[in-house]
């Protein structure tokens, strides 16, 4: 336990980074969008996640709402820094698999709370990291760590992140505009173990200025179950489900 | 005929109906219902279009076999419903190889509302290029087969009877102004190309998508869609006047080789596509000429750049077709230059989407340009307000410069 107090931030962060996520994982996606007036929209998503090694390749496959539906989406990503992510999306009324750039990561995903960043292992060395405090939240023991982006540019002027001690789960993290103002807040609601693998389960990003909330919940989940490499290709996007 | 058609529907329906009671969790419905209204903003503002549309997608799968029908109704007041299969395929599964066997629409290439290599599936032109782009593109009976080794496919598609491309009626807005000193008449007994073996189709195609590089290299051996028109002249023996003019359409045998690629370098995805077309007859204006026609070789590519600025998706695209060993008589420019941009912005967590696409033509200095909003009151609810403006005296998109129009489309999606 002593030794664990001896901790950096950019170690802890790291530990978060590097927590086993299995060889590969499918499960179904659900977003529900919550408007400030409480109103809702659903998103519903499978995915499926492979690690190749030095590179992560993930398909997601748009169930709702009705006009997205049979639309694909392809990431790969590399452990070499600095290398870019690749992405395709198939859109079944142009019948085309396109190339798109990786570049809009400040994008929000399909309308909700969470950019393409936020879903993705921001790697640790873009930031500096600063161990904070220990704290105890929903009597998890944590560790407060302060990361700010080195980029100036970046869309968030800092972020404050609550990991678990033992378990290395990002259980709350708070996301600061340009002008040092809070604008996000994101809460774990539900971790599970699967397989010896943490799996966060359910969680909760709530816009703290526009009073707009999104859930993701993901179920379903099927770890290590020796998805087939031709699951990350331009025919399964075309196929989708089928 | 209203009523074979309603009883033609209804069998499809009742058919799909009754397979989705055995298969049930394997049948997925989707579709929409769409009202589209358009009014010129000249011509005393005359609706360029009114239209009803119910369009379904019923896919049906189970284990390695898939099937999909597309059926839908165009409805225009006054008008008989215009009823269709857009698709209708049987997929096969195997290990390495899938077939895709039936009507169904196949794209290719990299370009985005230009047709360079994407020349397999006929073209419905009945709006000019205003339609959503599947429904520009009509389905074609073909046999598909895709063979896949790593993220390389090669692909092989027969097209046993040729399907031309479908025009605008000669009364519309939309038909193609042509130069004839007099009103021709048409005579249209050499248009068919014959449903025979060997005026069938064939195209091939090997394609990759990898880290580096996504690229296609195509080719193809297919009809033109734009048939040759041939003149007939009858002179008056006494004033020398030309008084009868016949046009007879002939679609003509076509080779085609090319090949696209995209690729991303610095947050921008860089495009291109390109083919090299043999045999194509292109009209003159020489009388001197034993033919009106020529037959030349050209060659038709595109260099495109996507990026994001501001939040923005930004696209333009450089177009050109040139022919080859160009000689004057023929009317064609030996050079034809195309750009095209496109900007499209989601607002309103994706609720609100707002986008302006142009088509601009650099030998004429015409343009198309294509305005549009659009917003979704509830997930499937959507409303679109559009425009299309044409630009200039002449070409492509001048020839509709009395075409201007305002448009809305109410969809539901389901």
């Amino acid at each position: 336990m002593a030794a664990q107090t001896e901790l950096s931030g950019l170690q802890i962060i790291e530990k978060v980074y590097n927590r086993p996520e299995g060889d590969d994982m499918q499960g179904d996606l659900m977003m529900t969008l919550i408007n400030s007036r409480g109103n809702q929209r659903i998103r519903e998503i499978k995915q499926f996640i492979k690690n190749f090694g030095e590179m992560e390749k993930k398909i997601m496959f748009f169930i709702s709402p009705a006009d997205v539906r049979n639309t694909s989406f392809m990431n790969w990503s590399y452990d070499q820094a600095g290398k870019d992510d690749d992405q395709w999306i198939y859109l079944p009324a142009l019948k085309k698999v396109k190339r798109i750039s990786s570049d809009s990561r400040s994008d929000h995903f399909m309308g909700s709370d969470f950019t393409y960043d936020d879903l993705g292992d921001r790697h640790p060395s873009d930031d500096n990291h600063n161990l904070l405090r220990e704290e105890t939240i929903n009597g998890e023991a944590c560790y407060v760590v302060e990361s700010i982006p080195k980029d100036d540019e970046y869309m968030y002027s800092r972020t404050i992140t609550w990991t678990i001690k033992d378990k290395w789960i990002g259980l709350k993290k708070e996301f600061y505009d340009e002008d040092g103002e809070l604008l996000k807040t994101l809460t774990v609601k539900k971790f599970s173990q699967i397989k010896g693998i943490w799996i966060i389960m359910m969680s909760e990003m709530h816009n703290v200025q526009k009073e707009h909330t999104t859930k993701m919940q993901l179920s379903n989940v099927i770890l290590n179950s020796g998805i087939p490499a031709n699951k990350f290709t331009e025919r399964m996007m075309r196929r989708g489900l089928k | 005929m209203k009523k074979q058609i309603l009883i033609r529907f209804g069998l499809v329906f009742i058919g799909l109906a009754l397979i989705g009671q055995l298969e049930a969790q394997s049948l997925s419905w989707t579709g929409y219902v769409r009202n589209y209204m358009g009014v010129l903003l000249q011509n005393e503002n005359e609706y360029s279009i009114i239209q009803n549309t119910v369009n379904l997608n019923l896919e049906l799968s189970k284990n390695k076999v898939a099937f999909k029908v597309n059926p839908y109704i165009y409805q225009y007041p006054g008008f008989q419903p215009e009823t269709g299969l857009r698709e209708a395929y049987l997929d096969i599964y195997l290990n390495s190889i899938d077939f895709r066997i039936g009507k169904q629409q196949i794209i290719w290439g990299k370009a985005d509302g230009v047709f360079i290599t994407d020349i397999i599936s006929p073209k419905d032109l009945s709006e000019f290029l205003l339609r959503d782009f599947d429904e520009i593109r009509m389905g074609v009976t073909a046999v598909k087969a895709d063979y896949y080794f790593g993220n390389n496919t090669f692909e092989l598609v027969w097209i046993p009877q040729f399907a031309a491309t479908k025009m605008p009626a000669e009364n519309s807005i939309w038909s193609p102004k042509m130069d004839f000193p007099i009103q021709p008449v048409m005579d249209n007994s050499r248009r068919q190309v014959a449903a025979t073996l060997q005026n069938s189709e064939i195209f091939a195609k090997l394609s990759g998508l990898t880290s580096a590089l996504d690229f296609e290299i195509m080719a193809g051996y297919m009809w033109d869609d734009d048939p040759t028109l041939y003149t007939a002249k009858t002179l008056d023996p006494q004033s020398l006047q030309l008084n009868h003019l016949t046009i007879t359409p002939e679609h003509k045998r076509l080779g085609l080789a090319g090949g696209s690629f995209s690729t991303t370098l610095k947050g921008f995805v860089v495009r291109g596509e390109g083919a090299f077309y043999t045999g194509k007859h292109f009209a003159t204006n020489s009388t001197s000429l034993a033919s009106v026609f020529m037959e030349k070789n050209y060659f038709h590519y595109l260099l495109g750049l996507d990026f994001t600025l501001w939040n923005i998706h930004m696209s333009s695209q450089f177009i050109q077709q040139m022919i080859l060993d160009y000689e004057t008589p023929i009317i064609a420019n030996e050079r034809e230059n195309t750009l095209t941009f496109l900007a499209t912005g989601d607002f309103l967590r994706e609720t609100l989407h707002a986008e302006l696409f142009a088509y601009i033509g650099l030998n004429n200095s015409d343009a198309l340009i294509r305005p549009r909003i659009r917003y979704n009151l509830t997930d499937a609810f959507e409303l679109l307000l559009g425009a299309n403006i044409f630009l200039g005296d002449e070409g492509r998109f001048g020839q509709y410069d009395e075409n201007d129009m305002v448009y809305t489309k109410i969809k539901y999606s389901f």
